[in-house]
């Protein structure tokens, strides 16, 4: 695409260094901070020369930090499967079926992620005190589900339309009923179209801090990203090596699956946002 | 959907919309009520401290119109929307021309970067926070070190260069978003016409604005109107960094209304401000609306 002229090296290689720098170091320096013992952790040393697990040690001995990180992956497994069997039907009857209407629910579905969530969150607050939600879990699922189902319909839908109409055609003479055709035909053929989006459902309620700062109230329910504000944050002294290991160790889970997975994820993201 | 067994057939389109319906009332719960609430709540007095509310007209945004935070507030919206979403869409872009060259380990590295998109915000503002710390943090130890200054600056301590920071830390998170798109876009440039023009003698910078970037248009204005959106939104880094201190210098519109509402406990002053948020909100979309049309049609 580029003629690799002298100019264009200079650029390449000053690119390559300084973006590899910015995007990698911090990564790096987490990792290096969380390595060094609590009497190291202030020296500008860029390699740990005493190496330790303590922090990390430190975090996974932590019941607090246990709990939220149970009551997390209990979370986003539940708004995961949600968001993948809601996205996956809106997703199909947006690709295969024509009705009146269907038009202006599209563009309303696309409407959705400008929606401020602050302000939806307001009413949704007022609502759940009102009818006693607060503190449960359905409500984070219910906001953590609309969400994520612009990008995931939207994503399933440009998947099925790669599916051709002849496939139902036949199944249809072969006698199957629609329901039939969509649970056995077509979702298998779309799995990694499934996939990208359970993932991004996943990772969204995982990461969310907002609703979850609000909308749950005990501490038995907490989970992990406001649990680990109120554990590192607002004491006098702070411990950042311990900090680092708990930010890695949210981390750890989105950023395995994602890395597994990201070859049908990358496709799916761009997929539905590219060709709409 | 069992319904056709016991009988009851279904037209086509019928069971096309019933498919639709679960996300309908999704949306009717979380969207549609919440926004007239949010609304008609703008109107009144209600606090989230007692029970009843009363009407009070437009009292709550003639107050917005004359509490000088709000103007201030609005300007540090507007900077960190600007700064969080130019800076890594340039980064981005650069990084995926880089990335398009296919070097050795290029694909390995492409993966890589995208691992600060999945982060969760918390992680990142801890991240940031520490590196900017201003005793002991990586960044004013290195300025030292170089002799670029000679005592510590305390960063997010300070109101000219918090907001700087949380706007680095948020393009870091955003470069790997905008390299997604924008490598997708550059892929697509047609092939044909590149060669065509370099036939012509046209240079790479040639090539770029008369081929590559006429080709890329519209995935710009894509990624750039989603990107403001998702920054309009952004608000974990804001909040676990500087709680959109100090002295509101990080206050955003996301910040602001969470403080209004769970901070005063003023739910009619967070929802006029959220009114006026999404009014700001329909002429970004009224953009995306427009693109996107154009492209269901053809």
């Amino acid at each position: 695409m580029f003629e690799h002229t002298s100019g264009f090296r200079v650029f390449f290689w000053i690119s390559l260094v300084c973006l590899t720098a910015f995007l990698f170091f911090p990564l790096y320096w987490m990792l290096n901070s969380a390595l060094k013992p609590a009497s190291d952790i202030f020296e500008l040393s860029f390699i740990p020369h005493r190496p330790t697990w303590d922090h990390f040690a430190e975090v996974f001995r932590d019941r607090e930090i246990r709990r939220y990180f149970v009551n997390s992956l209990t979370l986003s497994i539940a708004s995961c499967v949600f968001t993948t069997i809601i996205s996956a039907y809106a997703g199909y009857s947006f690709s295969k079926y024509r009705y009146r209407g269907r038009m202006s629910f599209m563009l309303l579905f696309l409407l959705a992620k400008m929606f401020p969530y602050a302000v939806l969150l307001l009413s949704m607050y007022a609502l759940m005190l009102k009818l006693q939600l607060l503190d449960n879990y359905l409500s984070l699922v219910l906001a953590y589900v609309t969400f994520t189902l612009p990008v995931g319909c939207w994503t399933l839908k440009t998947y099925f339309d790669g599916i051709p109409d002849e496939l139902i055609e036949s199944a249809k003479i072969d006698g199957a009923g629609n329901a039939r055709i969509l649970h056995r035909v077509i979702l298998p053929l779309a799995l990694p179209g499934l996939v990208s989006v359970a993932i991004y459902g996943f990772v969204w309620s995982w990461n969310d801090l907002l609703y979850s700062l609000t909308l749950v109230t005990s501490p038995e329910k907490r989970t992990l990203a406001p649990g680990l504000i109120l554990s590192y944050l607002g004491e006098a002294q702070q411990d950042w090596g311990g900090m680092m290991a708990a930010s890695i160790a949210v981390s750890l889970p989105v950023t395995l699956l994602f890395l597994l997975l990201q070859r049908y994820f990358i496709q799916g993201l761009v997929a539905g946002a590219v060709k709409g | 959907m069992n319904k056709s067994n016991r009988g009851l057939r279904l037209t086509e389109s019928q069971f096309g919309f019933l498919l639709l319906f679960p996300a309908l009332i999704v949306y009717a719960a979380v969207l549609l009520y919440p926004l007239l609430n949010s609304t008609y709540m703008s109107f009144t007095d209600q606090t989230l401290l007692k029970a009843d509310r009363h009407f009070v007209g437009l009292a709550n945004f003639r107050a917005l119109w004359h509490d000088p935070n709000f103007l201030d507030m609005f300007l540090h919206t507007v900077a960190f929307v600007v700064g969080a979403t130019i800076a890594p869409f340039i980064l981005g872009f650069i990084w995926s021309i880089v990335l398009q060259q296919g070097f050795k380990g290029s694909k390995w590295l492409r993966s890589l970067t995208l691992v600060n998109w999945v982060l969760p915000g918390t992680a990142i503002s801890f991240l940031w926070m520490w590196m900017f710390q201003s005793n002991y943090g990586v960044i004013n130890g290195l300025l030292m070190k170089l002799g670029l200054i000679s005592e510590n600056i305390n960063w997010l301590g300070s109101t000219n260069y918090a907001m700087a920071v949380v706007i680095l830390a948020s393009t870091w998170k955003g470069v790997p978003w905008f390299m997604v798109f924008l490598f997708g876009g550059l892929q697509a440039v047609p092939r044909e016409q590149l060669e065509a023009a370099r036939m012509d003698g046209a240079g790479n910078v040639t090539a770029f604005l008369k081929i590559i970037y006429p080709s890329m248009r519209p995935i710009i204005a894509v990624s750039l109107i989603l990107g403001a959106i998702g920054n309009l939104q952004q608000f974990d880094l804001q909040w676990v960094m500087t709680e959109g201190g100090p002295a509101r210098a990080t206050t955003t519109l996301s910040i602001e209304v969470y403080r209004s509402a769970f901070r005063e406990w003023d739910l009619g002053k967070a929802s006029a401000i959220g009114l006026v948020w999404v009014l700001i909100m329909g002429i970004f979309a009224a953009f995306y609306l427009r693109h996107m049309r154009e492209q269901l049609k053809s």
